[in-house]
C-alpha cells in the first residue's frame, strides 16, 4: 500500500511541473490505458452489429454484448476501489491490465468453440479488467505530480481516451465490417459453408481483440518491471463515508435527480452508439463495409462538439446548454424515427453533438455545493454507467419489435429525462438543506 | 467504375465503335481491370471473365455488375462488362459475346434477353473453349449453357402465394384474387404464376381467381389492369403483382379505388430497396419474395475464376436463394423483416 513516505520530494521550481520527473515514464504508459480501453469501449458498439449478423439473432441478443460489457465495469468499480486500497493503484492498474489481457485472449477459445456466450465471457473479462483499470489510473494520473496541476494532467490522459475510441471504430469500420460474409451469400449455403463463413467471420474479430490483449500486456510488463514510487491517494477514501453523508446525498434532489440524468445519459449515449451501424444498415441500406464511417463521424462530432461546448459554457450557464443540447437530442431522436432516410441517418450521428456536453455538465451540476460530500457523491455518479448495460437491452427489444428506426425513441425518452432535470435545476432553488455539506463542520 | 472506387487498374468504356462489328451501336461495354496489369500476380496468367446483362439503368443489373466487379477484383482477374438498351436487345447481347471471345474470355456470365435467339451466338462461343454461365434467366433449351445461376421463381412464387392464404385464413376472409402477370410466353412470369397458386392452394381456372391482365412489369400498365379488374370486381382482396413496378401501379388503382391497406393482401416478387422501403415497410405491400443478383454475380465469377484456374467445370442449376420479407409475419410461413430486406435488397 503506499504510503505518505512514497510520495516523491518536490523541489521547489518544480511546482509547476505537470508530472514529478521520475514518473514521465510511468505517466506515459497510464496514457496508454486511457487509449487503451477508449480502444476496446467503442470496438464493442461495432461488435453488436458484427456479433448479429455472424450468429442471425435478435438485435436483443446481440445487445447483450453491450450488457456484458456496461455490466461488468459497473460490477468491478467497487472491488477496483478496494484493490486500490488494500494494494496501491499500481496493482491496481496491473490487475486490471492482466485481467483485461486475459479478457482479450479469452477471443481464441471462444473462436475456436464457435459459441457466443463464450464472447460474451470474455468481453466480460475484458470490461471487468478495464474497469478495475479505469478507477485504479483516474486517481493515479493524479497524484502523479504536483496538486495544482492535478486537473490538467487528468485532462491530458482522459484526452486520449477518446483517441483510442475512434481506434477502435477505425478497427471496425476497417478489418471487420468491409470483410463480414454478405447476409445474401448466407442464404444459399449449406450447414457446412455456413460454419465456414463463420468462422471466418470470427477470425476477423479475433484479430483487433488480440492486437489490443497484445498491447495490454505490453503495457502490463513495462509497468511491472518499472520502479515506480506510487504516491499516496491524498483524497477521502472509498468507504471512508463521513456520518450523514448519505442522508445529505439523499435529501439533496439536485443531487438525487442527477444521478438519474447521468443514467439516462449514459443510456443514451451507449443506446445511440450501439445502434448507429444498425439503424444505417437496417433503416437506410447502407452496406456493412461503409456503416462504420457512420458511427465514425458520430465520435469525431463528439470530440469536436466537445471543445466548443467547454468554449460554450464558460459563457453560458451549464444547466441552460444542458437543457437546449437535451432538447435537440429528442428533437434529433424523433427525425429518426420518422425519417427513415439518410436524413435520419444524419439526425443520428448529430445526436452526438447533444451528447457531448452531457457527462461533465450533469457531474458538475449535480455536485455543486456537496462541499466535503462531492467525493461519495461522484462515485454514485460514475456509478450510473448501469445505464449503459440496462437501457440498450430495451432499445434493442423494442427494434425487434418495431424497427430500428422506432427503437430510437429509447435515447429519445432518455434525453427527455435529461432536458427535465436541466429545467428542474432552471427552476429550482437549492435549499439551504441541501448545501448544508458546505458550511464547514 | 467499381463501386467506392475499389478499381485498382484502368478503368475505361470502350464505346460502340469499338465493337468492330457494327452490329450493335447501342451496345454499352465497359472493361474493368480488377487485377494488376502488368501481370504481376504471382504465377498466375491474367484471366479475363466477362458479364452481359440486359440493360445498364435497372437497378437489378447495375446491382449485378458492381458485384461481379468487386469479385472480380478479390479473385484479382479481369472483368469485361456489357449491357444492352433494353430487355429485349439481343442484338447488343450478341455482340458483347461475340467481342469478348475475340478478348480471349475464359467464361461469359450471360443473362439473355432472348432465351432463344441468343443461343447460336452462345454456341459460338462455347466451341472457341469460352465457359458460359447464364444468370437470372435460363436459355432455351437450358442445355445451351454450362449452367444456370437464377433465382427459383416457382419457389418465388409459392412462397407469396403461402403468404397470402395464411393471411386470408387469419382475417377469415374468402380470396377473391387478381393476378397481374407479366407477358405470355415468358418463362419467369410463368414460373412465378404457377408457383402463386400452388402456394395460395387453388387450382389454375379456379372461379375464385376473379380475373387477370398483362402488365409487362411496368407500373403504369399495373396501375391500368388493376383498375380494369376493380371495375367489374370491386371485392378483391388478394393482389398478386409478378414484379415490384406492377404492384406499386396495383396499390396506386386500390388507393385510387378507396381501398385502405388492410383490405386487399397484396404480395409480389423481386426485393428491390424502392419496393422494400416505400412497399413494404410502410405496409403498401403485404409481402415480397427477395430475390439476389448479388448471389448470381458472386457465385457465377466464382465459378467462372475455378474453372479458369483449373478447377471443376460448372454444370447444372444453381438455386441463387429467395426470401419472403414482409412487415405482418405470419406464423404458418417463415419470413424475414424489413430490417433483413433493406439490408439485402437491390438498387
Amino acid at each position: 500500500m503506499a504510503t505518505a513516505s512514497a510520495v516523491p520530494a518536490v523541489p521547489k521550481r518544480a511546482r509547476a511541473r505537470l508530472v514529478y520527473p521520475q514518473l514521465t515514464v510511468p505517466f506515459i504508459l497510464l496514457v496508454l490505458c486511457f487509449a487503451a480501453w477508449g480502444t476496446a469501449a467503442n470496438l464493442t458498439d461495432v461488435m453488436v452489429g458484427v456479433f448479429r449478423s455472424i450468429f442471425d439473432m435478435s438485435n436483443l441478443q446481440a445487445a447483450l454484448v453491450q450488457f456484458s460489457y456496461y455490466g461488468a465495469y459497473f460490477l468491478l468499480a467497487i472491488p477496483a476501489a478496494f484493490i486500490n486500497r488494500r494494494f496501491g493503484y499500481k496493482v491496481g492498474v496491473l490487475t486490471g491490465l492482466g485481467l483485461a489481457a486475459l479478457g482479450g485472449l479469452l477471443f481464441v477459445p471462444a473462436s475456436e468453440l464457435l459459441v457466443y456466450e463464450f464472447f460474451l465471457l470474455a468481453l466480460f473479462v475484458l470490461a471487468a479488467g478495464l474497469s478495475i483499470l479505469e478507477t485504479s489510473a483516474n486517481p493515479f494520473v493524479i497524484a502523479m505530480g504536483p496538486e495544482n496541476t492535478a486537473t490538467q494532467r487528468l485532462n491530458l490522459a482522459q484526452a486520449f481516451n477518446p483517441v483510442g475510441a475512434n481506434i477502435g471504430v477505425l478497427l471496425g469500420a476497417v478489418l471487420i465490417l468491409p470483410h463480414i460474409t454478405p447476409e445474401a451469400s448466407k442464404t444459399i449455403m449449406s450447414p457446412d459453408e455456413l460454419r465456414r463463413s463463420q468462422e471466418a467471420d470470427l477470425s476477423l474479430v479475433l484479430g483487433p481483440y488480440l492486437g489490443i490483449a497484445l498491447v495490454l500486456v505490453i503495457i502490463w510488463l513495462l509497468i511491472f518491471y518499472r520502479k515506480m514510487p506510487t504516491p499516496a491517494e491524498k483524497s477521502q477514501e472509498a468507504g471512508e463515508v463521513k456520518s450523514g453523508t448519505l442522508t445529505r446525498l439523499w435529501r439533496n434532489r439536485h443531487y438525487r435527480y442527477g444521478v438519474g440524468a447521468q443514467f439516462f445519459n449514459v443510456a443514451a449515449q451507449v443506446s445511440v452508439w450501439t445502434f448507429t451501424i444498425l439503424y444505417a444498415q437496417d433503416v437506410v441500406g447502407v452496406p456493412p463495409g461503409d456503416s462504420g464511417w457512420y458511427l465514425q463521424a458520430s465520435l469525431i462530432l463528439f470530440l469536436v462538439a466537445r471543445f466548443a461546448m467547454t468554449y460554450l459554457l464558460g459563457i453560458f450557464r451549464p444547466a441552460k446548454l444542458l437543457f437546449l443540447m437535451g432538447a435537440l437530442g429528442v428533437v434529433f431522436c424523433l427525425i429518426a424515427m420518422f425519417s427513415q432516410n439518410m436524413v435520419g441517418l444524419i439526425a443520428v450521428v448529430a445526436i452526438s453533438l447533444s451528447l457531448s456536453l452531457m457527462f461533465p455538465t450533469i457531474y458538475g451540476v449535480a455536485l455543486q455545493g456537496l462541499g466535503e460530500d462531492t467525493k461519495f457523491g461522484a462515485a454514485g455518479l460514475v456509478m450510473a454507467i448501469l445505464g449503459g448495460a440496462l437501457i440498450p437491452l430495451i432499445h434493442a427489444a423494442l427494434m425487434d419489435q418495431v424497427g430500428a428506426a422506432f427503437g430510437f425513441i429509447v435515447p429519445g425518452v432518455c434525453l427527455a429525462l435529461v432536458t427535465c432535470y436541466a429545467l428542474f435545476d432552471l427552476r429550482t432553488n437549492r435549499d439551504a438543506d441541501e448545501l448544508v455539506a458546505e458550511v464547514p463542520a | 467504375m467499381t463501386r467506392g472506387g475499389r478499381a485498382t487498374g484502368w478503368d475505361a468504356r470502350l464505346s460502340a465503335r469499338l465493337l468492330a462489328t457494327g452490329c450493335a451501336a447501342v451496345l454499352s461495354l465497359a472493361v474493368a481491370a480488377c487485377g494488376d496489369d502488368d501481370g504481376d500476380a504471382g504465377a498466375d496468367q491474367q484471366i479475363t471473365i466477362g458479364l452481359i446483362t440486359k440493360q445498364e439503368t435497372n437497378p437489378y443489373w447495375v446491382t449485378m455488375r458492381e458485384v461481379a466487379e468487386q469479385t472480380a477484383e478479390e479473385h484479382n482477374v479481369q472483368l469485361l462488362t456489357a449491357a444492352g438498351k433494353s430487355d429485349v436487345d439481343n442484338e447488343s447481347q450478341v455482340a458483347a459475346l461475340q467481342y469478348m471471345s475475340a478478348r480471349d474470355a475464359a467464361g461469359i456470365l450471360i443473362a439473355p434477353a432472348d432465351s432463344e435467339a441468343v443461343v447460336p451466338a452462345i454456341e459460338e462461343a462455347r466451341e472457341e473453349g469460352v465457359t458460359v454461365i447464364a444468370v437470372d434467366t435460363p436459355t432455351e433449351p437450358r442445355s445451351a449453357v454450362d449452367a444456370l445461376f437464377a433465382t427459383d421463381n416457382r419457389q418465388a412464387g409459392e412462397l407469396i402465394g403461402r403468404y397470402a392464404r395464411a393471411k386470408a385464413e387469419a382475417q377469415d376472409i374468402q380470396p377473391r384474387v387478381a393476378m397481374l402477370e407479366l407477358a405470355p410466353d415468358i418463362t419467369s412470369g410463368e414460373l412465378r404464376h404457377d408457383g402463386f397458386l400452388e402456394g395460395l392452394g387453388l387450382e389454375e381456372g379456379d372461379p375464385r381467381i376473379v380475373g387477370s391482365v398483362n402488365t409487362e412489369g411496368d407500373r403504369a400498365k399495373g396501375r391500368r389492369g388493376m383498375e380494369q379488374l376493380l371495375e367489374g370486381n370491386p371485392d378483391i382482396n388478394i393482389v398478386y403483382a409478378v414484379n415490384e413496378p406492377a404492384a406499386f401501379g396495383a396499390a396506386a388503382a386500390l388507393e385510387a379505388a378507396g381501398k385502405d391497406e388492410g383490405d386487399v393482401i397484396l404480395v409480389t416478387v423481386d426485393g428491390g430497396c424502392d419496393a422494400i422501403k416505400r412497399g413494404i415497410r410502410p405496409g403498401v405491400m403485404d409481402a415480397t419474395a427477395q430475390q439476389y443478383p448479388e448471389n448470381m454475380a458472386r457465385e457465377g465469377v466464382r465459378a467462372l475464376v475455378d474453372a479458369a484456374r483449373g478447377g471443376e467445370e460448372p454444370s447444372g442449376y444453381l438455386n441463387t436463394g429467395v426470401e419472403l420479407i414482409t412487415g405482418n409475419p405470419v406464423e404458418a410461413v417463415e419470413s424475414r423483416n424489413t430490417a433483413f430486406g433493406v439490408r439485402n435488397c437491390w438498387g
